[in-house]
């Protein structure tokens, strides 16, 4: 039978286990959040290889006339494009999956690291609860392992409250820093992904 | 032709247009030429020369970006000429020296060197304006034309190698990126 990928799935969340007190989701999806702090700290560009975490941020970022996106055949390309972007003035963030982190890899060290380039890297983590792809998981796994290494700082949102803390403070700190920061979304916060029949 | 010969030719024409060099020798013939603020040389990040060029036109797009790139270089990246294709800024000026080797390790024959064809591929992923050369002539004829005309513009140049032994620049490279990236923002 053929599967057919369906909407994102997420999961019921469970009530703060500590305090006991319910969770309180906040009024805009994450992925309006995102875009807000994009805009606060103009981010006019992005560059991504689609997934279909980031692609909630991405879809509503090409409809939006403020920004420019652009869609990139391999993600060191895309890396290659936001490292351009800064050079020549502005600011770009780049999105991917978890997937296409290996293909960055020397985009992240020769280019962004080496020569002290500010770009917001958003990685759509698949491999975590309710994988139903197991190729998906030794891809993702080592990706913080693998950005510590780089000496690349990286946060993971676990909840919709947490995502302006999180989002806002690596943009300022990857312009700080003058280095790029990663922002991880994992299924505890952006769900994940049902193969149905 | 030499690749020296045409990044004079490109220099000589040049305000403060960026200039986006591939890692090795058109890294070093660019520093030969003259530096400037406006040159973004790389030493790595092999293959991503026209991306990082496609980025700059996006971010600049009143000024003329001009990126220096080798056969083997873009051979790892061709899915940049596609990428491009789709973009498709008017300021992208992409020069590609083909001497039909990975001459910085050593001379090893590239597969230009067995027909494939860089400038035939560019035109099947789209880019608008292909040109070739092989003499100085030619490619300062279509160097006039590209700076003339909105592109994307692909100049396809057969280079030779001389052999002669390069000068290895003196750049850090952050210095490099900021200094560059001031020619923008002042
Ligand atoms: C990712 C990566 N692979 C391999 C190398 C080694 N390397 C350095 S320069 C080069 C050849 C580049 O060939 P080309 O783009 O044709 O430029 P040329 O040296 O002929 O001017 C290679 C393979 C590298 N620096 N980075
Ligand atoms: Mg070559």
């Amino acid at each position: 039978m053929p599967r057919i990928w369906s909407a994102l799935h997420v999961p019921d969340l469970p009530a703060t286990p500590r305090t006991g007190l319910l969770y309180n989701p906040p009024a805009m999806h994450w992925s309006d959040v995102v875009i807000e702090s994009l805009r606060e700290h103009e981010v006019w560009h992005a560059t991504y290889v689609p997934d279909a975490i980031n692609w909630q941020v991405l879809s509503k970022l090409e409809a939006d006339p403020a920004f420019t996106v652009v869609p990139a055949s391999r993600e060191e390309e895309a890396v290659g494009i936001a490292a351009g972007i800064y050079a020549g003035g502005g600011r770009a963030a780049m999105f991917m999956q978890s997937s296409g982190f290996g293909n960055t890899i020397n985009g992240l060290a020769q280019l962004l690291t080496a020569y002290r380039i500010p770009v917001p890297l958003f990685i759509g983590m698949r491999g975590g609860l309710s994988e139903f792809n197991e190729v998906q998981v030794p891809s993702a796994r080592p990706i913080p392992a693998i950005l510590d290494t780089l000496h690349i700082q990286h946060y993971a949102p676990q909840r919709e409250d947490e995502v302006q803390k999180y989002v806002d403070g690596a943009i300022e700190l990857a312009y700080a820093s003058r280095m790029p920061v990663a922002v991880l979304w994992y299924a505890q916060l952006v769900g994940a992904k049902r193969a149905t029949s | 032709m030499q690749r020296r010969e045409g990044i004079a030719a490109l220099v000589r024409r040049l305000d403060n247009e960026p200039v986006i060099a591939n890692l090795g020798p058109a890294t070093f013939d660019l520093y030969a030429a003259g530096d400037r603020d406006a040159n973004l040389y790389t030493w790595g990040a092999m293959g991503l020369a026209s991306s990082i060029a496609l980025g700059v036109a996006l971010a600049a797009p009143d000024r003329k970006v001009f990126v220096t790139d080798g056969d083997g270089s873009l051979l790892m990246n061709l899915g940049s000429l596609a990428t491009i294709a789709r973009q498709a800024p008017e300021n992208l000026v992409h020069i590609v020296w083909d001497n039909r080797m990975w001459y910085e390790t050593g001379g090893q024959p590239t597969h230009t060197s067995t027909g494939t064809d860089l400038g035939g591929i560019a035109l099947a992923a789209g880019i608008r304006n292909v040109a070739r050369a092989a003499t100085v002539e030619a490619f300062e004829e279509a160097l006039d034309q590209a700076i003339r005309e909105p592109g994307p513009w692909f100049i396809h140049v057969d280079v030779e190698e001389t052999g002669e032994p390069r000068q290895r620049p003196k750049v850090i490279v952050e210095e490099n990126l900021v200094k560059f990236r001031r020619t923008f923002t002042g």
